[in-house]
């Protein structure tokens, strides 16, 4: 690791200009020490480890705050409790707040003063991004996507293929050679977004999507430049690199002309991209941004698409994707899908704005390092699906889906994981043209 | 680092389990990890998805697309989910020595 020079520790520090931040000034001075975050945390509840409290990881980035920005903490650091940014904190820091942290949110619902104990970790985070300590397994992922235009790093034209051999299944399929997989086409209504793990693994959920856009007669397009809807660096907490992504599909969506971007189901992309953007971009877009959930929601509602829930006899249950439901307030929209598209949809317990995390959030599922404590708090996601009986696990969200389908071979829940579109386009009827 | 050891034999891997030398690969380590993931025997069909990843790893230096996996092969896409219920990442390119690839993954 590189040696810790006053210039790069003054970079982390920049991050705490209070000046530049007061919403940050003020979490990071809140905490009235109630303790009630603890058991709200998947990491605490996995592992009962004082580190995990969500409190301690707030007071980890305040106790260096304290060290620099404060008089007394100048002065007798001892007295307030106040860090050096050293290596020793810098250890720490990574630890708790890549290692163990997905920044689920809950601990904040649960915050008896409402601290925002998520969003001053990711402050620690762009403070370690600063100084050049992203864990690697995080950074190369982010890498991937700023050098080839996609995190797993696919060639353009093996993404043209997949879609033209997606295509021609879907003209068998709905039995319709005019269904088609539109690529750089100007001027529709919808550029969809893809997870790149979708065309490079699991492209069931495009095939699915493709399916509902045919049936809802929806003018649409993909684009082969830039169709990632992720941006890892969201996690890494570099918000120069963040603002690179997003800015990339913010062009492409100017370059298409299209009016509305559609996110494919993916939480902390969908997070990054409409929420966090314009702030990333520091601009407001001159478009509309929405998710994929509330399109199919748009669809059913306006009969746009016709559904027959018989179609989908198993018991289904609901995993809701932190980003989507706590953080984004998304978290009707799929209940009403389900209702509409499957005949035995059963929730979790607890479920929606309290759901617990899955553990594959915040970046872990690339952080290899940390996989034991991942699977550890997965099992509590586990034992949550187990206890609902159902065949089938829906999650709006390809980096839930992933952790899922981790938890149920290694807890062998015997379920099938799958995203929304998918479950959409098994109960789809279409018309006879 | 973490080591896995399966039948005496022991491998430096990461966290998630994939080998952290490639070169490392023969056809008994391929054995050996399917076995780890409860693949008692691997069949003519596990065997050729392994063996379609790992040309295209040692020609590109990635995991081949699931299309050309499918299509060299001749399998559904339904039916490599169901030969390695891990996926094609996490199960088979990890049979097939590769490091973990990058995203969702």
């Amino acid at each position: 690791m590189q040696n810790l020079t006053n210039e790069i520790v003054d970079k982390g520090l920049e991050v705490l200009n209070g000046h530049m931040d007061g919403k940050l000034l003020t979490h990071l001075n809140s905490c009235v020490h109630c303790g009630l975050c603890a058991d709200s945390c998947v990491y605490y509840q996995a592992q009962p480890d004082a580190r995990f409290i969500p409190a301690k990881k707030v007071d980890l980035v305040a106790s260096i705050y304290r060290r620099y920005k404060t008089t007394t903490g100048k002065i007798f650091p001892g007295l307030v409790g106040a860090r050096e940014l050293n290596r020793e904190t810098i250890d720490e820091m990574i630890d708790l707040l890549y290692g163990a942290c997905t920044m689920c949110g809950r601990c904040v619902s649960h915050c008896s003063v409402g601290v925002d104990i998520s969003y001053v970790v990711r402050k620690g985070r762009e403070m370690l991004a600063n100084m050049g300590f992203v864990p690697r397994t995080l950074q190369s992922t982010v890498d991937a996507a700023i050098q080839t235009g996609n995190n797993m790093g696919i060639a353009t034209q093996e993404f043209i293929d997949t879609l033209k051999w997606l295509e021609e299944d879907l003209q068998y399929e709905v039995n319709d050679d005019t269904a088609t997989i539109p690529l750089n086409e100007p001027g529709k209504d919808i550029l969809y977004t893809l997870n790149p793990r979708e065309p490079k693994f699991f492209p069931l959920s495009i095939s699915a999507m493709a399916k509902v856009f045919f049936a809802a007669k929806e003018s649409w397009t993909l684009s082969t430049q830039m169709y990632d809807v992720t941006n890892y660096a969201y996690y890494s907490g570099n918000l120069q690199e963040a603002a690179i992504i997003a800015q990339r599909l913010h062009d492409e969506m100017l370059k298409l002309q299209a009016k509305t971007c559609v996110l494919a189901e993916c939480g902390h992309g969908s997070r990054a991209f409409r929420w966090e953007g314009p702030n990333y971009i520091q601009k407001n877009y001159p478009f509309e941004v929405i998710t994929s959930v509330e399109l199919l929601a748009k669809y059913i509602r306006e009969g746009r698409i016709r559904l027959d829930p018989a179609k989908n006899r198993d018991k289904v249950t609901l995993h809701d994707p932190c980003n989507l439901a706590r953080s984004g307030g998304i978290w009707k929209e799929q209940r009403y899908i389900l209702k509409e598209a499957v005949s035995d949809f059963v929730e979790m317990n607890p479920y929606g704005l309290d759901n617990l995390c899955c553990g594959g959030g915040g970046g872990q599922l690339a952080m290899s390092e940390y996989n034991e404590r991942r699977m550890k708090i997965g099992e509590l996601k586990a034992e949550q699906i187990r206890k609902t009986g159902a065949k089938i696990v829906a999650t709006p969200c390809h980096n839930c889906v992933d952790q899922l389908s981790q938890l149920n071979v290694t807890f062998k829940l015997g379920v099938q994981i799958k995203t929304l579109v998918e479950i959409v386009a098994d109960a789809l009827v279409l018309e006879n043209r | 680092m973490p080591k896995i050891e399966i039948e005496n034999r022991v491998f430096e891997v990461d966290g998630d389990g994939f080998l952290s030398d490639p070169n490392l690969w023969d056809k008994d380590v391929a054995r050996l990890i399917a076995k780890y993931d409860g693949i008692e025997e691997m069949n003519e069909k596990h065997w050729a998805i392994v063996n379609i990843i790992r040309k295209n790893f040692e020609e590109k230096g990635m995991a081949p697309m699931i299309r050309t996996i499918c299509q060299e092969t001749g399998l559904r896409l339904r039916e490599i989910y169901e030969l390695f219920p891990l996926g094609p990442a996490r199960g088979a390119c990890r049979v097939a020595g590769l490091p973990k690839p990058d995203g969702c993954v």
